[in-house]
């Protein structure tokens, strides 16, 4: 497991697919050789009314992490995250009573997953409840665990499969944990931000 | 024909100092013998090595002698009239060319190569022997580098880790003669070392999350090259005269590599070169560069 930057790609006036396949042209041409394919899906889920102060739940799955499931508590004035097994998601039906799910929220990122040296580069296409929101980016350096120490490394890489849409600062839920040790909790809080905003957006964020 | 016959007695000799050799070195290998008795059984020991070496030490002024009196062969060989053997028509006399343009081109390269390895011998001076019999004054005892007591390696171990904070050292096995160590460099890697007395005899690079085992390589390239390059260090350092200083020099180099992800190549000024970050560090300034760019 080590540092992971997650970025949106400009699909610009292309469609999806064509996106996702122009990328994987330019980063074949580099070298890279398809792993497979990945998925993450984020369930939303608020409190009941009598439950007191509203608060909502994100259950997240990784499939880069099979056996876990991710959620993230949010209770308005601070977020805490829980990496539990896969039997939470059981415990998130139980729980109906209390927190039920947001109707059409359901959030996913799936694309093919490629390996160059020792980057493992994702290209994910996003649906909120089946509908195309646009294009995220996955990039993660193996080998480092310390975001402050690999950051300008990762943008080097990234600029050359991305190009001029790459920041250049790192994304900002990462700014404030650049000298903490990378786990895979803070892959969900950018996949998170990300989702949050695509499903803010009324059509098609580009 | 002297010159054949001076070349065969250069061969002479080096085969009969190679065999002597061989013979003092069996018997350092067996040690004292039953046949030695048991009245001064090490004097005995002692004066059989001498005349040994001392037998080794004439020989080999043979084979210089020997070697100063050949000539060097002036420029290729050319192959005269045994060109025509290309022509010849009888037919069990055909194969004959074939062998003779073989062992042409086999000379051929035997002159190219020791002229190369002669070069490189010459610049290069290959005696590591430390010479100082002569001065009568610095007849101190050379201490072993293989064969020292576990308190000197532990003194070495700690020293190197009051040496550099950012450098932790676990032993997992402290106080025997040949501890294997686990240097963790921050939060960048991790190598585990092998000693053996107070020589390094093997390092291998990995990620804090991979095993410490000594004989499983990192599953990522660039400890990969990490590893490689610190083998090729390790024999730079080495130092059969000076071992503690050559363990500090290798440490010291090694603890340049905490900036392994976060400095650009010094030469070409990027990160990145065929997806790897600057894996080597220079010898001498501790600089950071690519492979292809050093
Ligand atoms: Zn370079």
């Amino acid at each position: 497991m080590g540092v992971t930057i997650l970025q949106q790609f400009p699909i610009e006036n292309r469609t999806g697919p064509a996106t996702i396949e122009l990328l994987t042209k330019r980063i074949s041409a580099l070298g890279a050789v398809q792993q497979g394919h990945f998925l993450v899906d984020c369930e939303t889920y608020s409190s009941v009314a009598n439950l007191g102060p509203p608060r909502t739940v994100h259950v997240l799955h990784n499939s880069e992490q099979p056996a876990s499931c991710f959620s993230i508590l949010d209770t308005g004035t601070k977020t805490i995250p829980l990496a539990a097994d896969g039997l939470f998601d059981l415990l998130m039906l139980k729980m109906n009573y209390f927190y039920q799910a947001k109707k059409q929220t359901k959030a996913e990122s799936k694309g093919p997953r490629f390996e160059i040296g020792d980057f493992c580069v994702k290209l994910g296409t996003v649906t909120v409840s089946q509908n195309f929101k646009g294009i995220l980016v996955e990039v993660e350096y193996r080998p480092c665990v310390v975001p402050g120490m690999c950051w300008e490394l990762i943008r080097e890489f990234m600029q050359g499969v991305l190009g001029s849409s790459v920041q250049s600062n790192p994304p900002p839920y990462l700014a404030t944990r650049m000298q903490e040790n990378y786990t895979p909790i803070d892959t969900i809080h950018q996949y998170l931000e990300h989702f949050t905003m695509f499903r803010k957006s009324p059509g098609m964020r580009t | 024909m002297t010159d054949l016959e001076q070349l065969q007695t250069a061969l002479h000799s080096l085969k009969v100092l190679r065999s002597n050799v061989g013979i003092a070195f069996e018997s350092v290998s067996n040690g004292l013998r039953a046949d030695h008795g048991e009245d001064g059984k090490e004097n005995k020991f002692i004066l059989e090595l001498q005349e040994l070496l001392s037998t080794v030490n004439n020989n080999l002024r043979d084979v210089e002698g020997a070697v100063s009196n050949l000539s060097i062969p002036p420029g290729p060989f050319a192959l005269g009239n045994t060109i025509y053997l290309s022509q010849e028509v009888t037919q069990e006399r055909q194969s004959l060319y074939v062998q003779l343009v073989n062992s042409y081109k086999w000379t051929d390269k035997i002159r190219d190569y020791s002229a190369l390895a002669g070069n490189i011998l010459a610049s290069n001076s290959v005696n590591k022997t430390y010479k100082t019999f002569s001065t009568t004054k610095r007849r101190k005892t050379q201490t072993s580098t293989h064969n020292v007591p576990p308190e000197v390696i532990e003194n070495l171990i700690t020293g190197i880790d009051r040496l550099f904070p950012d450098v932790t050292i676990t032993a997992s096995r402290p106080f025997v003669p040949n501890p294997v160590i686990q240097a963790s460099l921050s939060r960048v890697l991790k190598a585990v070392i092998a000693f053996k007395g107070l020589m390094i005899e093997w390092v291998v690079v990995k990620a804090h999350s991979e095993s410490n085992d000594l004989w499983t390589e990192s599953r990522y390239k660039v400890f990969k090259k990490v590893t490689e390059n610190c083998h090729a260090a390790m024999c730079h350092f080495h130092s059969p005269t000076m071992p503690e200083l050559a363990v500090k020099s290798f440490m010291h180099w090694f603890h340049s590599y905490n900036t392994l992800f976060s400095n650009p190549c010094k030469r070409c000024g990027n990160y990145l070169y065929s997806n790897l970050p600057p894996t080597w560090r220079d010898l001498r300034t501790l600089e950071p560069y690519h492979e292809e760019c050093k």
